[in-house]
């Protein structure tokens, strides 16, 4: 199967298989279309491929006589804050985030600094599908301006957003793996402003990543085995666009993605008012928090448009999802991971205790997370054989298939990024995850074998 | 009428209008097809100033890099200079956006093979089959190379130019020359050339910046410009160059342009009294090139319109100068393409070693009044056209090498399908001027027919 996805975590990937530059620059005049030929930001991350990708986005952005601002290398957050500093029309970040090295994407950015919604991504969509481009005559050429000014602003403004002065004087010693990503430079110019001291992983950025970039327990155990050897406060993980986070505490544990949301919920509830929305496949760890904060927590179908966009209308304290992806709200109507960062290290210095107590301090339930090859034909079957599974318990269907129990839940849905289908379970009890996660991984195989062979037949 | 297309994909390359036909996707797939025949490795990517040209230029690199090979980027350079910088580093092939002497809106790409050479017909043919197959090799992963820039190729070309000059000679004389650049892609280097040269220059329109001052092709009513700056400056010569510098024309010491076809008269000349030898030239180019061959005892050859007509057979028999009528200077032991440098120099080097002006050079080759004009047609017309125009011209001696040509004994007249336009092109010389446009104007009858 050609590997591509295009849907409303905008078009992902295989370079060299189905993600070609023609492709891109469809999709980039696309964009500059909807924009309607207005200023545009794009950065990339650090992959090989993302050059290629760059080239073909310049080319259709300024073919349809949009005027690119570029500022090369940076993370996807640093990308939204140059589409707000610059009240530009749309931004394009190149990256193929948390996914593989051999992956690549582009995530499109709208004029308030949030990936496209599910509204806005249907017309960029229509307008792909229709091919109907804008072409600029020569005179309306723009020749592309190259800054690093946005980022620089954005490095300050991440400073800015948290207590400075009271995370600088603890002097944090922090591990992070930067996974040669787009967010190795911003991150060390961070983490200084902040006073810590870096011990800094896999940061030669553009060099070949040495692990999948998606900061599950799974990839951190790099930076497990660092922690154990060095003395420091905390280690974090971040993927190549610098928009997900994951944790490791001083005696060397990985923590779950889960965590990030809730430890940094936690925290800006007592700063500031407002919800936390999170997606329907997130811990309920965060429901319990924000339970004790006395705020609402939203649900939202997958996807960090669908959450982010609830969460500006919802005007949320906080929004995030369970793959370490976290947004702070009002300052970043994006996923942030340095930011992110930032708020744990606030949280920790005026609560004035080290990582490890606040991750003690959140409360803790048992997730479980697997990934089935499943092609696009074999989904509803899957998901028809689970629903005859649980017939007693009602599911809810926004996206995928949901259960609820009072001590539990399970959803399995289809990824919007790859064909993949997502098995995950989250228990009060290590047991019942355990149990609960066997049996519905079980009759999704099931159901993926059983639709594959008679193909097969 | 359908409006006028505004594509042409042939043996000269890609040409079309920018914010028209010629999109980046299109762009992005015939640079995907350029690498996929080429194979992957370094392709030598230069440009000219057009306004498009960054546009232009990141479709090529984003389609050089999905099949693996590794874009070098020499930014704005004279197309000669690319073309020896393939050969000099061993690249793969090389590509120059460049719409040469078309006006501003179009853009274009030319091609080049491992030996610096425009593709061959047959090439063009191979690469134009790829991209309509449209089924490229594409790589990913590390696979993917990062592009290079490369600023030693002006420099490169400069020495190799030189080497091939009297260049003691010319410093001697002290030649004072305006320059006309054109805001192209000799902007840079035609300064440096000439001051390497000794001579006193004055160049105008050398902002890589700035728009084309005038339409980029360098014929007489192009050349206002540059003869009011060979006046006010006093230069003993004028040179005007087109968009990419692969085209000359020259002005004299009165500013006065000589016309586009005395450039490669003058300089045949020049170095056939010394050395005579085979000269190649297109079939459109001035009977000059008759005269001075009959006098320095040289053969003449003429070919089918097209640069890589004319190299080809150039190297097919050993011909040291050749070129084209349109201002196009051919040396291939220097350089097998034109190249408005090797034009500079040869003209120079005639006015210092002989002590002679520029006019005194032009004396000495007969004038004649040459006459070209385009006639829209659509390109299936064109057969029905040149039957009609063929016979119009009864009783003069047909050639049938490209179009139609007929010959009578001190003129002719020719008809054949552009390589770039959808027009026929139209030329006729003869003794004098009314002559000339009387040809052409019986031409324009016939092609246009009865309706």
């Amino acid at each position: 199967m050609r590997q591509l996805k295009i849907g409303t975590s905008g078009v992902r990937g295989v370079v060299g298989d189905a993600m070609t530059p023609e492709l891109i620059v469809n999709f980039a005049c696309a964009f500059g279309t909807y924009c309607d030929g207005g200023t545009v930001v794009v950065g990339r991350d650090t992959r090989p491929s993302s050059v290629m990708l760059h080239s073909a986005v310049l080319a259709a952005l300024i073919s349809t006589g949009a005027q690119v601002i570029d500022l090369g290398v940076c993370p996807t957050p640093a990308v939204s804050f140059g589409v707000r500093s610059a009240g530009a029309a749309g931004g394009i970040s190149i990256t193929g985030s948390h996914n593989d090295a051999n992956w690549n994407a582009l995530k499109f950015i709208g004029s308030e600094g949030a990936l496209l919604n599910a509204a806005n991504s249907e017309e960029l969509l229509d307008i792909y599908h229709a091919s109907a481009f804008l072409l600029a005559p020569w005179p309306g050429l723009r020749r592309p301006c190259e800054t690093t000014e946005p980022v620089e602003r954005y490095v300050a403004g991440l400073c800015r957003a948290v207590d400075s002065e009271v995370i600088r004087a603890r002097r944090f010693r922090v591990a992070v793996d930067f996974c040669n990503g787009a967010a190795t430079a911003v991150g060390r110019r961070v983490l200084a402003d902040l006073g810590c001291s870096l011990i800094p992983l896999n940061d030669d950025a553009g060099g070949s990543f040495a692990h999948a970039p998606a900061p599950s327990p799974d990839n951190m155990r790099q930076l497990a085995a660092l922690m154990r050897s060095v003395d420091a406060d905390l280690g974090a993980a971040l993927n190549v666009d610098g928009d997900r986070i994951g944790f490791v505490t001083s005696d060397g544990t990985a923590l779950s993605e889960e965590l990030a949301l809730p430890l940094v919920a936690r925290h800006i509830f007592r700063k500031r008012p407002g919800p936390v929305v999170t997606n329907l496949s997130t811990s309920r760890m965060v429901e319990l928090v924000a339970r004790e904060h006395g705020r609402d927590c939203i649900r939202t179908m997958v996807g960090e448009g669908h959450v982010m966009d609830r969460a500006l209308t919802d005007r949320a304290a906080v929004a995030g999802e369970g793959n370490g992806g976290v947004g702070v709200l009002p300052d970043a109507p994006t996923f942030d991971a340095l930011l992110t960062l930032a708020t744990v290290l606030e949280a920790a210095a005026t609560e004035d205790c080290d990582f490890d107590a606040l991750v003690s301090r959140a409360p803790r339930l048992f997730i479980r997370k697997a990934e089935l090859p499943c092609g696009p034909d074999s989904v509803y079957r899957a998901l028809d054989m689970l629903r005859a599974r649980y017939a007693d318990t009602r599911p809810d269907l926004s996206d995928g298939i949901r259960f609820d129990w009072p001590d539990a839940w399970l959803h399995i849905r289809a990824s919007n990024t790859e064909p993949l289908l997502r098995v995950i379970a989250e228990a009060d009890t290590e047991v019942r995850a355990d149990q609960l996660f066997d049996q519905a991984l079980t009759t999704a195989r099931r159901a993926v074998w059983a639709h594959g062979g008679r193909q097969g037949a | 009428m359908r409006k006028q297309l505004a594509l042409k994909i042939s043996i000269s390359g890609v040409r079309g209008v920018v914010g028209d036909a010629l999109t980046p996707q299109l762009i992005t797939s015939f640079a995907a097809a350029f690498g996929s025949y080429c194979g992957a490795g370094p392709i030598v990517v230069g440009t000219d100033t057009r306004p498009s040209r960054e546009m232009v230029r990141q479709a090529v690199f984003a389609g050089l890099l999905s099949v693996g090979c590794t874009p070098v980027d020499l930014g704005v350079i004279p197309v000669p200079a690319l073309q020896l910088h393939v050969i000099h580093t061993g690249a793969f092939g090389g590509v120059c956006l460049t719409a040469s002497h078309n006006p501003i809106e179009w853009n274009a790409l030319k091609f080049f093979g491992p030996d610096g050479i425009l593709l061959r017909p047959h090439e063009a043919a191979e690469l134009t089959d790829l991209y309509h197959q449209g089924v490229f090799p594409r790589v990913g992963g590390t696979a993917v190379q990062q592009p290079r820039t490369d600023t030693s190729a002006i420099e490169r070309h400069r020495h190799a130019v030189l080497g091939a000059l009297d260049v003691e000679a010319i410093r001697a004389a002290r030649l004072r020359v305006a320059v006309d650049c054109c805001n192209g892609a000799a902007s840079v280097a035609t300064p440096a050339f000439l001051s390497a040269l000794g001579c006193q220059a004055t160049a105008i329109n050398a902002d890589p910046d700035q728009p084309f001052p005038h339409d980029p092709e360098p014929v007489p009513e192009h050349m206002g410009d540059l003869g009011q700056a060979v006046r006010e400056s006093g230069a003993d010569i004028g040179f005007i160059q087109d968009a990419d510098a692969d085209r000359l024309a020259i002005a004299g010491a009165d500013g006065n342009p000589l016309g586009e076809e005395v450039t490669l008269a003058l300089v045949v000349r020049h170095l056939t009294l010394a050395h005579p030898g085979p000269v190649v030239v297109n079939i459109s180019t001035s009977m000059m090139l008759d005269d001075v061959c009959r006098e320095t005892r040289s053969q003449l050859y003429r070919t089918r319109v097209g640069e890589i007509n004319v190299v080809e057979r150039m190297l097919e028999i050993g011909a040291a100068i050749g070129g084209e009528g349109n201002g196009g200077v051919i040396a291939p032991g220097i350089n097998a393409c034109r190249d408005s440098f090797v034009g500079m120099g040869y003209v120079l080097e005639g006015m210092a070693r002989n002590r002679a002006s520029i006019a005194d050079l032009r004396a000495a080759i007969p004038a004649y009044s040459i006459v070209k004009e385009r006639i829209e047609t659509r390109p299936r017309d064109v057969p029905q056209a040149l039957r009609r125009f063929e016979a119009a011209c009864a009783g003069a001696a047909l050639d049938f090498t490209d179009g139609v040509k007929a010959s009578w004994p001190d003129h002719w007249l020719q008809a054949r399908a552009s390589n770039t336009e959808p027009i026929v092109r139209v030329v006729a010389e003869a003794p004098s001027d009314s002559q000339a446009r009387d040809l052409v104007a019986m031409a324009r009858t016939a092609i246009e027919g009865a309706g």
